[in-house]
């Protein structure tokens, strides 16, 4: 028998190995009918043209001065990528409880390789949308890519915290993951992904922007276009809430997460 | 050496905690080869799960010096939708396999799962699956072996390929089995702990265990 060497490894290295076994894993079985990966490009994309071609009827090519495409195509691209990061980081403590067998192998490494699997998924559906934008014949316009990035990266890691937290709260109380998927439906029509906040009368603002993936939408938007305006929404305040949820996740981890695999 | 320190284990449920051990401290020694006894619902899994740091403790410390298996059952950590040679990188990966290729024919070359190893796990038969799960420990080299039944599936074959493949691991390492056929357990082990009502009794003497395990 040829023999097999285990390597001496630091923490930071197993947590690598780690993290990259479960994301290797995570490729392997995400997608496992017929369409598999172009499912998550035709999903989005049927759903912008639908969506883009009704509010184009509405109001024309040109929605608050953004293209009626563009407009749609930040909306649902984003509030997907919330919810998807959401419930798969929430799930993936309960879907990979098996492994935490391995003592190597912590829940938060589950969630992070889940997270990273969506984060590639979203890369290939925005790709795959902007090079369907430049075929169409749309202008792409992004004045300030780096308040787009951020904007992005931070409700992917909203999404992570929140997904950490609802994992970790599911193993103790198993009911909690149903109200998530109650919660979580109805964030598609208040998130702005189809309107904008412009659309609403403004005594119903404070009842939209306690929101924070409702101020990463718009800010998405103004930081493509300048004059599609910002107001109502703030970064400050999003940026306030992502690290909120953040440590407010990590401390519950951190407290509970041992005793959440031994149940 | 594996030392347990004021390890208390309870599990919730709707009548209350079920302890399964109460501040209990005891160490188990090196170099024996140990079959763990016990009636049904006595924690032997759960000792054997805290062991290998699968599940904490509810409070207590376990400490360990040597380098431990996971606890081997009949399919941990194999997803019925990879194939088994993925199953077997993916092992490999997480506990730190150098050689990944080598680990993989070492794994293909013990289980005899021959073209198989290249189909997903979900078309094997069980007997499949527990020889790919015990190919997956058996090929990393471990100071100690957790072995929770699994040498008594499959056919009659691969049991034998099994032991030999334990009395040659038992050269170099120890094994700590969990199973109910005292025969099997004759074949690998020495010694035993008996678990009853939450207390750990270390026999030197395999056949004294039995005995006393035989008499509760």
């Amino acid at each position: 028998m040829t023999s097999v060497i285990l390597q001496k490894r630091t923490k930071w290295q197993i947590w690598q190995d780690v993290i990259f076994a479960l994301f290797i894993r995570e490729i392997r079985t995400g997608f496992n009918d017929k369409f598999g990966l172009s499912w998550a490009v035709i999903n989005p994309v049927a759903f912008i043209v639908v969506l883009s071609s009704i509010r184009g009827f509405i109001n024309g090519p040109y929605t608050h001065s953004l293209p009626t495409f563009t407009f749609m195509a930040i909306g649902v691209l984003f509030i997907q990528s919330f919810l998807r990061t959401l419930n798969s980081c929430a799930s993936s403590i309960k879907k990979n409880k098996a492994l935490f067998a391995f003592r190597q192998v912590q829940p938060i490494s589950a969630v992070i390789a889940a997270a990273l699997f969506e984060f590639l998924v979203k890369i290939f559906s925005a790709t795959s949308i902007l090079v369907i934008m430049y075929f169409i014949g749309l202008e792409i316009q992004i004045s300030d890519g780096l308040s787009f990035i951020a904007n992005f990266t931070l409700m992917i890691l909203l999404a992570c915290s929140l997904g950490l937290f609802f994992g970790i709260i599911e193993q103790y109380v198993s009911e909690i993951g149903k109200i998530r998927e109650m919660v979580s439906r109805p964030m598609f029509f208040i998130s702005a992904s189809f309107f904008s906040l412009q659309d609403i009368p403004r005594e119903f603002w404070p009842y939209l922007t306690w929101n924070p993936v409702l101020h990463a939408i718009e800010l998405t938007r103004y930081a493509l276009m300048p004059s599609y305006g910002n107001e109502g929404v703030s970064f400050y305040y999003f940026c306030a809430v992502v690290l909120g949820v953040l440590f407010l996740s990590l401390a519950v981890y951190f407290v509970y997460w041992k005793q959440a695999i031994s149940r | 050496m594996i030392s347990l320190k004021k390890v208390t284990k309870y599990y919730p449920s709707a009548l209350g905690n079920q302890y399964i051990f109460r501040e209990l401290s005891f160490e188990i020694p090196r170099g024996h080869n140990i079959a763990i006894l016990g009636a049904n619902g006595s924690g032997k899994s759960t000792l054997f799960r805290l062991i290998a740091g699968s599940e904490y403790p509810s409070s207590g410390h376990i400490r360990t010096d040597v380098s431990l298996s996971w606890p081997v059952a009949l399919a941990t950590g194999i997803h019925p939708q990879m194939t088994g040679r993925e199953n077997a990188r993916f092992i490999a990966r997480i506990n730190g396999v150098e050689n990944l290729f080598a680990y993989e024919e070492r794994i293909l070359a013990f289980s005899e799962l021959g073209v198989q190893f290249d189909l997903p796990v979900k078309s094997y038969s069980s007997g499949m699956r527990s020889r790919l799960a015990f190919a997956c420990s058996i090929g990393i080299d471990f100071d100690v072996y957790l072995i929770d039944e699994v040498t008594s599936v499959g056919d009659a074959k691969f049991r034998s390929r099994a032991k030999e493949a334990l009395m040659e691991i038992r050269k170099g390492a120890n094994i700590i089995m969990v199973s109910h056929q005292m025969n099997e357990l004759r074949h690998f082990c020495d010694s035993a702990i008996v678990l009853d009502r939450g207390q750990l009794t270390f026999h030197n003497d395999l056949e004294q265990g039995i005995k006393r395990y035989q008499a509760l």
